[in-house]
């Protein structure tokens, strides 16, 4: 508790040798997709689309985690927000990792096709918002939405750092309630335009609000296991303690059930519903294979966490915490091939090299700035005027 | 003073104190008794020697009962009891049954939470001897206290009394039946 003033800095192997391992694979990971580009461009184009998703949804899902913290002017989250603020950071990569998917607009969304467009009445009625103009000009506003909140609480919270200026707590409070407003209509236009655009026909109000819970439980299970890693390799052990770890294990478990509610109200209200239109798409997502996924994702990122999680001395147990949050960042990817996948393996799952390069790629990159920048300044925000109730948080 | 007291009522000037002292009591031995405090201490659960609560349990309990009832029910009447084609839907289509299922599910556990609560707390309780006490009242805004109940095995009088006066009470005394 004596850490008030010093800030602990990451040093050693995470701070060198890992990022520069990352690297490695991401550029060997987005070199050997160029290759194979040229092989089955659409297959590669949908690899990419996925795993960007992924990487997003982190992103996404973190920036999320910053915005609430300061919405409700959270004690308890100082000692591991600095986390979520460097994985927000990455936003500006994200905008220039989809420069692929903007060369591969015309293999991914039907909808850029003018002879598609013209003989489709409906695709003709949508052409006012599905063009690639206004297209482009949205996913420039995403990105500068998500770039611009992420440097807004990053830089204000690494200036805290240094000048210990308690009004720049009393700013990121400000924003965050316009933050928040911000974060979800750019998040449902972002998801909508990316993921749900690939079959332009069909449309679901809940596609942006399954999407944002996905990204938080990727998110905050991310968080506790970069935080476990910490802890692992011996940083900040008795400053992010059982009782931090609890109170993520609380919120995740929390966040997955909203998930679960999400999807299957989706689900469910098509089902009652049985309109043509709208089951289409889940005929594509409940085809051969695929339907295996979804009863997969229904037990698995549902059913086993709601029951292995349920108890707080399974959450208050780092080993099974530890477990239970990589078993629910391979049921998002999971969620997210079932998201997208489909939509070009309509035959059922088919798992490709370029899924893997793709993801490994996108993966190398992003984690190997997010360590970087985490070793570039302290671990914790060491001067938050609440940082004291953070350290002697009790649950 | 025939009958049997309550047990004895100790004061203490600071949380602190209180904690102490039920750290004291629970190592000396003493299950059968309470600590009061205007607002919760962080710690007394453990000072005070208790487990965790079985609580969670009885929801565990009532909620599956919501779930597998309500799963059995809907089972029960839409495949036999009262068989209509709905929308063309399979007599057992499990979708429809989801939202009672939650629904019974959560109102079982709460149920379950509420008044397992009341059950594990006595509740309700219209009568204690300690409002009988007026030093007492003080319990809502600044008075820390213990009681050592007299069906305590070890609880007597003159010993448990000065014991509480060597944890640093600064006032014991008698609580009648």
């Amino acid at each position: 508790m004596s850490n008030l003033n010093e800030s602990p800095r990451l040093t050693g192997f995470l701070a060198n040798g890992l990022p520069k391992l990352l690297f490695a694979v991401g550029f060997a990971g987005l070199g050997a997709t160029a290759i194979l580009w040229k092989q089955n461009p659409t297959q590669a184009a949908f690899s990419y689309l996925f795993s960007f998703l992924v990487f997003l949804s982190l992103t996404i899902g973190s920036l999320f985690f910053v915005i609430i913290q300061h919405l409700t002017r959270a004690g308890w989250s100082v000692v591991i927000r600095r986390i979520p603020e460097t994985f927000a950071m990455n936003a500006w990569v994200m905008s220039i990792l989809f420069l692929p998917i903007v060369y591969a607009i015309k293999t991914l969304y039907p909808w850029s096709h003018a002879d598609i467009v013209n003989a489709d009445h409906l695709l003709l009625g949508k052409q006012g918002y599905l063009n690639l103009k206004f297209f482009l000009i949205r996913a420039i506003a995403f990105f500068a939405i998500w770039i611009g909140m992420a440097r807004y609480f990053y830089k204000r919270s690494t200036n805290q750092d240094t000048s210990g200026d308690k009004q720049l707590t009393l700013s990121m409070q400000g924003f965050s309630a316009a933050a928040i407003l911000l974060f979800a209509i750019s998040v449902t236009f972002a998801i909508v335009d990316w993921a749900m655009t690939l079959t332009p026909h069909w449309y679901s109000t809940m596609f942006g609000v399954y999407f944002f819970a996905g990204s938080a439980v990727c998110a905050f299970a991310t968080m506790s296991l970069i935080a476990l890693t910490l802890r692992k390799a011996g940083f900040l052990t008795d400053i992010i303690r059982i009782d931090h770890f609890h109170d993520i294990a609380k919120f995740l478990y929390g966040i997955n059930i909203f998930w679960a509610y999400v999807s299957f109200s989706q689900y469910f209200l098509y089902w009652y519903a049985n309109i043509p239109e709208e089951t289409v798409w889940f005929q594509e997502h409940f085809f051969g294979s695929w339907n295996t996924v979804a009863a997969l994702l229904a037990l698995g990122h549902f059913f086993i966490p709601f029951v292995v999680f349920m108890s707080k001395h399974a959450r208050r147990n780092l080993k099974v915490q530890c477990v239970v949050v990589i078993w629910f960042l391979m049921m998002h990817v999971t969620d997210l091939y079932w998201l997208i996948m489909p939509n070009f393996s309509h035959t059922g799952i088919h798992v490709t090299l370029t899924d893997v390069t793709t993801f490994f790629g996108i993966g190398g990159i992003y984690l190997a700035l997010f360590w970087k920048r985490l070793a570039s300044k302290s671990l914790i925000p060491n001067k938050d005027p609440r940082l004291s109730e953070s350290l002697h948080h009790h649950t | 003073m025939t009958n049997k007291p309550f047990g004895l009522l100790a004061e203490y000037k600071t949380p602190g104190e209180l904690l102490h002292a039920a750290e004291r009591l629970r190592d000396a031995g003493y299950k059968q008794f309470e600590t009061y405090s205007p607002f919760p201490i962080h710690g007394m659960d453990n000072a005070m020697g208790i487990n965790d609560s079985i609580l969670g349990w009885i929801v565990v309990t009532c909620g599956a009962t919501g779930l597998l009832s309500a799963i059995a029910l809907q089972t029960w009447v839409s495949t036999s009891a009262y068989r209509i084609v709905t929308s063309g839907k399979l007599l057992f289509s499990f979708q429809a049954f989801v939202p009672v299922c939650f629904e019974l599910m959560v109102l079982l556990s709460g149920f379950g939470a509420v008044f397992g609560m009341f059950f594990l707390n006595g509740l309700p309780q219209l009568y204690h001897p300690l409002f009988k006490k007026p030093t007492f009242r003080t319990v809502t805004s600044h008075g820390f206290f213990v009681t050592v109940e007299s069906t305590d095995p070890r609880f007597s009088i003159d010993d448990t009394a000065r014991f509480l006066h060597e944890t640093g009470s600064t006032a014991v005394e008698v609580v009648e039946e």
